[in-house]
């Protein structure tokens, strides 16, 4: 009976906790932006290093912008680095410490203001509109809106949760550090690329004779391909493996060709033997797909 | 206007050639009709990038030997004329030189064909080499071409873009400097990792250039992309360039080397020695 008090007491705890961390997060601003030419598809330019980024089409002509800032969490790795810091810094820096140690005596029996800079600001200039988020303050959670056919360049370079995008048929062009990039039925041409984390891309259609490349250290790369697409398939993966539904016509890769016009006055050409060369439905654009560790999944949409 | 006349008069919206009401017509299409817009936009892209392209002129060359050719077919028509009347007469004559005995027949069709052998080979070894040099000369025409796209393309703002530079310099059979250089150069700028990733991957089809290997060793040490780090590796290792050893021991020493970078330069140093 007492261990289920405890249980119950610890679930409130948490609970309590969790409606703080909401009453947190739902700290937003919101913003609407028009493109200075709307006629013409505009570009939205997003880099923030920690947080997310989540774009949706809809149908309007205005980018429309909600941040959330999140309550700061320190990673177990943070934690334990704070831990470890006094003990580093003693030498390093006495002066430093005193001051601090002074300051905190300073600030004895008084509690810290949150004070809120928001530090979300948007500026367009020739219909490219670019959302900056002051940096080092919070991780952001970013949802933007905007019209179907803008083009997309994102970077969020230092988060787990990464970029989610949906339903946008302009060109896009995302990295991430750690976290996953989720694309879903999107269309133009994609180049993506990540440190560590998973590649996802759903393509409703493919716009034609654009390259695309798709590239993660660590991660997964899926990407899922309309049936007819015509396609020149790059792949590379040094400990990884390739899979498909596809009925991929494996070229040789140029290392087994071996071209040699040396006597011709022409080069020698040799290739990676680690590329391997595919085409669907005959070929078309190239497809580079590179991963180190990772492994590729190359799927026909259902 | 509708869809079907603007898509008619799209070319000559493009070149500017049409004349004010027309050019009113298609615009007030344009401003209601999406498709057609989006269409419109596709080729002016197409257009511009054509635009880029120098204009091919004739050399004088060409145009002495097309009418040495059109000479050449003229009186090859007029005798043909004139023989039109002895037609008959020579296949009459010719009938009378066939032996009437099957076996002779046979024996004669074998000499002939011997013969036709042997001349057509005498006859083809000179004009393969004339052949051959047209060919070659094409072919710097077409990597002319393909040199001056790649370049343009090298420096548009859309990484999609940039990466079909990359491909098309990978078509040049034998790029000159200016090619390596470019290649060279957003090996080391480029903003884009697969942007990176393709050049190095074109520029190892150019490893023998003498340019190449050096820039690919310099690289090593400004790359932060651990993907191309190790791209760069494997291809230094796998044209076995030994004054890469350095580099990669420098890399190797660098503390915020990624730990797989770390072990993949450990072993291509292994490789190189």
């Amino acid at each position: 009976m007492k261990t289920i008090i405890r249980l119950a007491g610890i679930m409130i705890l948490l609970w309590a906790a969790g409606l703080a961390d909401n009453a947190q997060e739902s700290q937003a601003d919101h913003a609407v932006v028009s493109f200075s030419n709307p006629a013409k598809p505009g570009t939205v330019e997003v880099d923030i290093s920690e947080g997310s980024i989540t774009v949706r089409g809809y149908e309007g002509k205005d980018v429309i912008i909600d941040a959330r800032w999140r309550e700061r969490i320190l990673t177990r790795e943070e934690l334990e680095e704070q831990e470890a810091l006094p003990d580093a810094e003693e030498e390093v820096d006495q002066e430093e410490l005193a001051r601090k140690k002074a300051q905190a005596e300073k600030a004895k029996g008084m509690k810290m203001l949150e004070v809120e800079s928001m530090g979300l600001s948007v500026e367009e200039e020739e219909n490219v509109i670019q959302v900056n988020v002051e940096e080092g303050k919070r991780a952001v959670d970013l949802l933007i809106q905007v019209p179907f056919s803008t083009s997309l360049r994102l970077s969020c370079r230092d988060d787990e949760r990464g970029v989610t995008v949906e339903g946008v048929s302009g060109e896009i062009e995302v990295d991430t550090g750690d976290g996953p990039i989720v694309l879903t039925d999107v269309s133009g041409p994609v180049v993506a690329d990540s440190s560590d984390g998973e590649i996802k891309a759903v393509f409703g259609k493919v716009t034609p004779g654009k390259p695309m490349s798709f590239s993660s250290m660590d991660g997964d790369i899926d990407i899922t391909l309309p049936s007819a697409v015509k396609a020149s398939l790059k792949m590379k993966t040094d400990e990884g493996q390739i899979f498909t539904d596809f009925d991929v016509q494996l070229t040789p890769s140029q290392q087994k060709k071996e071209e040699d016009e040396r006597k011709e006055g022409g080069g020698y050409r040799v290739a990676f033997e680690k590329v391997t060369l595919g085409l669907i439905n005959g070929g078309g654009a190239e497809i580079q797909l590179t991963t180190y560790d990772g492994n590729i999944y190359i799927r026909k949409a259902k | 206007m509708n869809c079907d006349e603007l898509r008619e008069k799209s070319a000559d919206y493009l070149a500017r050639e049409l004349d004010e009401k027309s050019l009113g017509e298609a615009r007030g299409h344009l401003a209601d009709c999406a498709a057609c817009r989006e269409e419109l936009e596709g080729l002016s892209a197409i257009w511009t990038k054509l635009g880029v392209l120098p204009k091919e002129q004739p050399g004088s060359a060409l145009r002495s030997r097309f009418y040495e050719m059109l000479q050449a077919y003229m009186e090859g028509l007029a005798k043909n004329q004139e023989r039109r009347g002895l037609g008959q007469t020579l296949s009459d004559w010719l009938g009378r030189l066939m032996p009437r005995k099957p076996a002779y027949q046979l024996a004669l069709s074998f000499v002939l064909i011997a013969a036709g052998l042997g001349s057509g080979y005498l006859l083809s070894v000179r004009p393969r080499s004339a052949a051959r040099t047209e060919v070659a000369g094409l072919k710097g025409e077409v990597d002319d071409m393909r040199r001056i796209v790649a370049v343009s393309l090298l420096k548009q703002a859309s990484p999609s873009e940039r990466l079909m530079g990359v491909s098309w310099s990978a078509r040049i059979d034998r790029p000159g400097d200016e090619i390596i250089q470019a290649l060279v150069e957003t090996l080391n700028n480029d903003p884009n990792v697969s942007v990176r990733l393709a050049a190095v991957d074109a520029l190892y089809l150019f490893y023998d250039h003498p340019e190449v290997k050096e820039g690919l060793i310099d690289s090593l040490a400004g790359q932060r992309s651990p993907l191309v780090q190790i791209s760069l590796i494997n291809l230094l290792v796998e044209i076995r360039e030994r004054r890469a050893a350095e580099a990669l021991e420098r890399l190797i020493r660098d503390e915020n080397l990624n730990p797989k970078v770390k072990k993949r330069a450990e072993l291509g140093l292994v490789q190189l020695s």
